[in-house]
């Protein structure tokens, strides 16, 4: 299928091959990178789940998904992370709620690239040694987030926020939940997830979309893949109320963090509905108290935000939250400030319509970043939203409906409160 | 390519390309820094942003970059060698993607020049009190938020100790206390001064006419005192002897970090050397830092080397637990000696040189990495394309690596622990 979209001047073609893996391609003349994604639809929210053959259920360590991660760039013959870098290209992957992702990025040797992201995923090797040492890695890696405070910061949020959803649980997992995953877990997990049917290929560059269908089709037609139904995922029920109003926690930071969350009931939104819950929700906030609201300036001229302070909006089909955050010297008389602001918030037209602008700009500029727009394309894919229609309700979209959203999603016992205190000790 | 010209302190120079959604538009002022007056300096910038004589508060100057399609805009405090940088820089969507093809380019250069040289001024020619204020304790509050981000934090402790006072390590924004003495007075003549003397550069990359953009920018930044040239930074030496620094904050990481003196500034003939040689060890995920820290041992998550090109300055940091200390160094220092004894392969140079092609291939793909490249050269006073970079880097041989190796000097250990967790040094 080959798609172009007039105003931005853009294509995307999309075909989806026997194994069932779906390979999309934007070709861009004269970008010299080549930009290139193999993802699964799987994150670290998948620990429970049915083998999707014999319906058998499955509960593995958490943080499974992102020590998976690690160890598929682990290869007999060493580490595929310098196949590429002799090439000239750079990896890197990331585990999400619920993708983990690898990708390249090369200037040369584009081809050749492609090939070893597609074998690297799809050849995983797991030793009890080369498990056990990648334990010592990751122990790392975690205890370098345990002290970023943004980190902390959401973490809590979502712990608190969340009463059984995974998404409250740490993507990397604990250094005690990893100690326990074996090389028998990791097989299992990844023969499930990482099966083509549940994956799917996005290239941007210069590059011929036909050609870059054909290799993969190749790819494919050499691995004997038959056609996987959806693998059913468990989910605990997760009420629609939070978990804890507040948790503090202290740490050698120089000015305190609040972050204000509000928790949406599961409603389970895909596609357009979703795409429009996420623009409706947006403009909400960006009404109610983005860079150019009287509840902004207020709260930057009393000192208690910094122009990093903003509010987001994160939906998917089993979860959907807004974080409000910042660094500020006072949480308390923050917190109190913004509910006060919020209860008198007036919504206004005009400022509507120059938020449309903003968007249609945003929108616009992700195609400026290869990066970013496969990581756009990527997480729209995943929530069944079409990269190029994302846009579509954004004109439509009436004060009506965002005074709606506003009563709906702002509400006092949807809310809780992650807060991060400097160290009582003074330097 | 860029084309423009320099002169009469104003430098202009464009990359006309068709390649991007948006234009990017990037102006500075280039002073020199030194602690007296880097945090007034940072204050303008800061003051800057807060309103314009058209659109005087802040909510009014962010509802006009709402109403140019969310153009976004950033007014920031830099520092390279021994200057200060005041940049605003301002990216725009091009005109001709969006409904009803606006000229974006002329809304974007009016909001500039209405930012850098008519600020919303009190009848005095001052900044407004509530304003100085308010930036004055955030600025505070950003200086004193630096221990936040632990990495960045060490990489700041670790070079104001080599720096031992040298101008190269004040902070980009200034010290804490220089603040209490600043006032709105101090402010506005600190903005003069940097608006009438101070060279000005101005970079556009996007589809933008080279000559229209130049004459715009020279009609609308005029500033007959400007200085013409810059004085160049000193290439930075190592005085402390390898000796040992030690933080003890309550992390969960040890920050390990090496400062050493290469004597090689990006103008220099050997710069290509010392960017192979920064690349064999640590730049890349082949490179030996990652391999032997990261890869063989598992003592880090992360472990690189690189280079500030205006000083020669080079910093090697690793993310380790706190008891291996001494093995971590250890491996990082055997990584040097190798360096230094030539044992350098085949398959590490070809590497390192794709690594690198690669990168400054993909400069072109990026309007803020094209900005970034022409900048350092147009301030450190010239230097090599990216292109021209490329070129080199492929004649540099493993001998000229090691001609580097044998004048890298280390100069200061660090370490960030934990409260208790002090290492065992001799």
């Amino acid at each position: 299928m080959r798609e172009t979209e007039p105003l931005i001047q853009e294509t995307l073609v999309t075909e989806e091959l026997p194994s069932g893996l779906r390979v999309s391609v934007i070709p861009r003349r004269g970008q010299r990178r080549t930009y290139a994604t193999f993802a699964t639809y799987y994150g670290s929210i998948d620990s429970h789940f049915r083998l999707p053959e014999s319906g058998q259920t499955v509960d593995v360590p958490d943080g499974i998904a992102h020590f998976l991660e690690h160890k598929l760039f682990e290869k007999p013959d060493g580490d595929v992370m310098s196949d590429f870098s002799r090439l000239g290209a750079s990896t890197n992957a990331y585990t999400e709620y619920l993708t983990t992702t690898y990708l390249f990025s090369t200037t040369e040797h584009r081809e050749k690239c492609l090939e070893i992201l597609l074998n690297f995923v799809q050849d995983p090797y797991f030793t009890p040694e080369n498990v056990e040492k990648e334990k010592g890695i990751i122990e790392q890696e975690i205890r370098m987030y345990l002290d970023m405070p943004g980190d902390r910061l959401h973490s809590n949020l979502m712990r608190a926020l969340y009463v059984r959803h995974p998404v409250r649980l740490d993507i990397a997992g604990s250094v005690e939940s990893i100690r326990q995953i074996t090389p028998e877990e990791l097989y299992q997990c990844y023969r499930t997830f990482y099966h083509p049917s549940n994956m799917w290929v996005f290239v941007d560059g210069d590059v011929d979309p036909d050609r870059v269908i054909a290799a993969v089709f190749e790819n494919q037609a050499g691995r004997d893949y038959k056609r996987q139904p959806p693998i059913p995922r468990i989910l605990p029920e997760e009420p629609p109320t939070i978990h804890q109003e507040r948790i503090a926690q202290r740490m050698p930071v120089a000015l305190p963090m609040l972050a204000i969350g509000y928790k949406d009931p599961v409603e389970n939104l895909s596609g357009p509905a979703l795409a429009r819950r996420e623009l409706v929700t947006d403009l909400m906030w960006s009404l109610a108290i983005g860079r150019s609201s009287a509840l902004f300036f207020e709260l930057y001229e009393a000192g208690l935000i910094n122009d990093r302070f903003g509010a987001q909006f994160e939906a998917a089909p089993s979860y959907a939250y807004s974080v409000l955050s910042g660094e500020t010297r006072d949480p308390d008389a923050l917190l109190e400030r913004i509910e006060r602001g919020l209860q008198k918030v007036h919504f206004d037209e005009k400022a509507l319509e120059r938020h449309k602008r903003r968007h249609r700009g945003q929108y616009l500029a992700l195609f400026n970043n290869p990066g970013q727009l496969a990581y756009a394309h990527n997480s729209f894919y995943v929530r069944q939203v079409d990269l190029f229609h994302y846009l579509e309700d954004l004109d439509g979209i009436t004060l009506a409906a965002i005074e709606e959203r506003f009563h709906e999603h702002v509400r006092a016992d949807r809310r809780a409160l992650s807060l991060i205190e400097p160290e009582d000790a003074k330097r | 390519m860029f084309a423009g010209s320099a002169h009469d302190g104003v430098s202009v120079y464009v990359y006309p390309t068709d390649r991007f959604k948006t234009l990017s538009l990037y102006a500075c002022w280039v002073g020199e820094l030194d602690a007296a007056t880097a945090a007034p300096n940072a204050l303008v910038a800061y003051c800057l942003r807060r309103g314009t004589r058209d659109w005087p508060t802040f909510t009014a100057m962010q509802a006009h970059l709402e109403e140019l399609y969310g153009a976004s805009f950033r007014a920031d405090v830099g520092k390279l060698g021994e200057h200060q940088l005041l940049s605003f820089r301002l990216e725009i969507p091009d005109g001709r993607y969006l409904p009803g093809h606006p000229d974006t380019l002329g809304a974007g250069l009016d909001f500039l020049q209405a930012v850098m040289q008519s600020p919303h001024l009190t009848v005095a020619g001052e900044f407004p009190d509530d304003v100085v204020g308010q930036e004055k304790d955030l600025l505070r509050r950003q200086i004193e938020g630096l221990i936040n981000d632990k990495a960045q934090y060490a990489v700041l402790r670790c070079i104001e100790a080599m720096a031992d006072g040298a101008k190269f390590g004040v902070p980009r924004y200034g010290r804490v206390e220089d603040l209490d003495g600043i006032d709105q007075q101090t402010v506005a003549a600190r903005w003069r001064e940097g608006r009438r003397r101070w060279p000005l550069l101005v970079f556009g990359v996007g589809a933008i006419d080279a000559a229209d953009f130049e004459a715009a920018v020279r009609d609308r930044f005029q500033g007959p005192e400007r200085a013409r040239s810059l004085r160049p930074s000193k290439p930075f030496t190592a005085t402390h002897e390898g000796r040992l620094l030690v933080d003890e904050e309550d992390v969960r990481q040890g920050k390990l970090h090496l400062g050493l003196a290469t004597g090689v500034r990006l103008p220099d003939a050997d710069y290509p050397a010392l960017m192979m040689y920064t690349g064999v060890l640590g730049s890349f995920p082949h490179s030996k830092l990652f391999v032997n820290v990261r890869e063989k041992a598992s003592l880090a998550y992360y472990a690189y080397a690189r280079v500030d090109a205006a000083l020669g300055l080079m910093m090697i940091g690793a993310g380790i637990e706190f008891s291996n200390f001494r093995s971590a160094l250890d491996i990082i220092r055997r990584q040097l000696d190798d360096m230094r004894e030539g044992r350098i392969s085949e398959d590490e140079m070809a590497f390192t040189l794709e690594s690198f092609t690669n990168e400054l291939k993909a400069e072109a793909d990026s309007p803020s990495a094209l900005i970034g490249r022409e900048l350092e050269r147009r301030l450190l006073g010239g230097g090599p394309t990216s292109e021209e970079l490329e070129e080199s880097l492929a004649r540099v041989t493993r001998d000229d690596v090691e001609r580097i190796a044998a004048q890298v000097d280390l100069d200061l250990i660090y370490f960030l622990t934990a409260r208790g967790e002090v290492p065992a040094y001799a």
